[in-house]
């Protein structure tokens, strides 16, 4: 997942002949990795307004932010759940922060008030929020540490292009919250460093 | 299109289609980007692979060359 996101990350930046490798270096030595649930839905059409993004990135976080607290069952390694613990309370101070852009948006209606079904189901990335607990199960720190690494640059991927999308406030809350994902990233890149 | 290209399904190869493609091509005719972590590239890597973390990848697109066919894992 993390070579797809870097793909992602690619095509976005303008290269046109990219193929992600499946299941990476240990698919090339012949062994099958069990790979985490495949991203793969969409959510909205072209015409996403800003305020639907920011609904959309708020349901996404409060998906992340319960992975992260869920975790806390699987983990032994105290490294790993201190950070997955602190990486939990960021993404709630993000969905604040959209909260906040909602309400700028929309005129003063709180996130609330709006009708999510999907909220807390799915997570950065895309991914169902019980299917990787599942997935999660079983998996060594290591695995789960990629894993989230894989989730966090989908996030900062999402946020660059939502971004992109927009200027004034809306730019700089996405762009924000982009350089926030980014430093999980580099932590949780960080922790597993230590963990290989 | 932005949100869409979110889950767009990114193109793959296994890697059996990715020793195909690189067999008899010199190693400068593609780019093979590992986008583990350092300490990973350590253990092992395939050949010639260029190592960027994917989290330092938006930092490093201008030492890819876009121009030639690019496979990342």
């Amino acid at each position: 997942m993390r070579s797809r996101a870097a793909a992602s990350i690619l095509s976005d930046a303008g290269f046109t002949n990219i193929a992600s490798m499946q299941g990476g270096i240990r698919a090339w030595e012949g062994l099958v990795a069990a790979g985490p649930p495949e991203a793969g839905m969409a959510f909205f059409g072209d015409a996403a307004k800003p305020d639907e993004l920011a609904v959309f990135a708020w349901m996404l976080e409060e998906g992340s932010r319960q992975f992260y607290m869920r975790l806390d069952d699987y983990l032994k390694d105290e490294e790993a759940r201190q950070l997955f613990q602190s990486l939990a309370k960021a993404e709630e101070s993000h969905e604040k922060t959209l909260a906040e852009l909602y309400k700028s948006f929309s005129g003063g209606s709180a996130i609330g008030d709006k009708p999510m079904t999907e909220k807390g189901e799915f997570m950065e990335g895309g991914v169902r929020v019980d299917e990787s607990l599942l997935w999660a199960r079983d998996k060594d720190v290591t695995a789960i540490l990629e894993y989230a690494i894989s989730l966090e640059a989908n996030a900062y991927d999402l946020y660059i292009k939502m971004g992109r999308r927009f200027e004034g406030d809306a730019q700089k809350v996405f762009s924000l919250l982009g350089d926030e994902e980014k430093k999980h990233l580099e932590r949780l890149a960080g922790l597993l460093e230590k963990k290989v | 299109m932005a949100l869409l290209d979110y889950f767009k399904p990114v193109v793959s190869m296994t890697a059996e289609e990715a020793r195909e493609f690189m067999k008899g091509k010199n190693p400068d005719d593609y780019n093979l980007i590992d986008v583990r972590q350092p300490a990973e590239y350590e253990l092992k890597h395939l050949a010639g692979a260029k190592l960027i973390p994917v989290g330092e990848l938006q930092n490093h697109l201008n030492e890819v060359d876009k121009a030639r066919p690019t496979i990342t894992y």
